[in-house]
């Protein structure tokens, strides 16, 4: 079976003011690889006006592209709607599911969302107390769930998770000890390593570092591009 | 004399709340009657603009803006997992 080149970035955080400059590094992108994973935060405030750049930055790439949002893209309460004008440029925009890409008859599964925040195994909030600190960490549990049941029924020959938030630690070298409740959740990495897959790939840590791996041994890469400083990094299973 | 902490606090709020910017990424420290602004961004008008919010949130201080415009290179060496 053959190889499948997986290209991926997040925190792209498109404006006006970047129009036209996102796309310009995207030329000769089917050449390094098979598809375009976007790991959210594609906009900076979230705004249908930014939401449009995106789609165009985005629109008619020679390989299929699929994105989750960001914290950043809810930031004006508008998700859906961003969402949609992905998806009207032919983005697939996935929302705590899955979708299969044909490959050259190799099927790549993608399954994911935006994920969320809690904390890491040890060290995270818990589902007690107060009604906000159980909103919090319930909005976690539930997304985990979902991705449970995405990553239970996705058939594929290669599987990849694609988040915003983190799943482990282990990328997030660099940030403060004192935010990596808000980077992300353990709980995540624990639905994928039950589940099975061959890599998961994530933003929203502009200051972490690219490589980490879940405890079950899944290979995780942070593609926020600060901290990638290229285009998009290229991953090969 | 408010706290160099409190008002850096202030500052690294407005940065994340004001419309212009909702920019949670900078690194802000308060010396003496110096703000200083670190951290990279993606281009010119941003930097700016950042110093401009964080400098309305601290008036009275120098800001020093240190922020790096991010350079983003071709997509480079691809991984084999």
């Amino acid at each position: 079976m053959r190889e499948v080149r997986i290209a991926a970035v997040g925190d792209v955080h498109l404006d006006e003011s970047l129009r036209g400059r996102y796309r310009e590094r995207l030329d000769g992108v089917e050449e390094h690889a098979d598809v375009l994973l976007l790991a959210g935060d594609l906009t900076r405030h979230g705004t249908l006006e930014e939401g449009r750049v995106v789609a165009d930055e985005f629109r008619g790439l020679p390989i299929p592209v699929v994105a989750v949002l960001g914290n950043h893209d809810h930031h004006s309460d508008l998700p859906a709607e961003i969402a949609a004008l992905l998806s009207g440029a032919g983005i697939t925009v996935l929302h705590d599911d899955a979708t299969v890409l044909d490959i050259d008859g190799v099927r790549l599964g993608v399954a994911g969302g935006k994920g969320f925040g809690g904390g890491y195994a040890g060290k995270c909030a818990s589902d007690f107390g107060e009604p906000e600190i159980k909103a919090f960490v319930g909005h976690t549990k539930r997304i985990a769930d979902r991705w449970r049941v995405a990553l239970k029924e996705l058939q594929a020959d290669r599987r990849v998770v694609l988040s915003h938030y983190s799943p482990v630690k282990d990328t997030l070298h660099g940030e403060p000890l004192e935010i990596y409740p808000f980077l992300g959740s353990y709980l995540l990495a624990e639905v994928v390593d039950a589940e099975g897959a061959d890599l998961i790939v994530h933003g929203h840590a502009h200051a972490g570092t690219e490589k980490g791996v879940t405890p079950g041994g899944i290979r995780v890469r942070n593609v926020a591009l600060p901290v990638l400083g290229r285009a998009y990094g290229v991953y090969c299973l | 004399m408010e706290a160099p902490q409190y008002v850096a606090a202030r500052v690294q709020r407005a940065l994340a709340e004001d419309e212009r910017t909702n920019e949670l990424g900078i690194r802000v420290d308060v010396r003496g009657e110096q703000l200083f602004l670190r951290g990279q961004v993606s281009g010119d008008e941003r930097r700016a603009l950042i110093a401009d919010v964080a400098g309305e949130a601290a008036p009275g201080l120098t800001v020093r803006n240190e922020i790096t415009v991010m350079e983003v290179r071709g997509p480079g060496r691809e991984e084999r997992l």
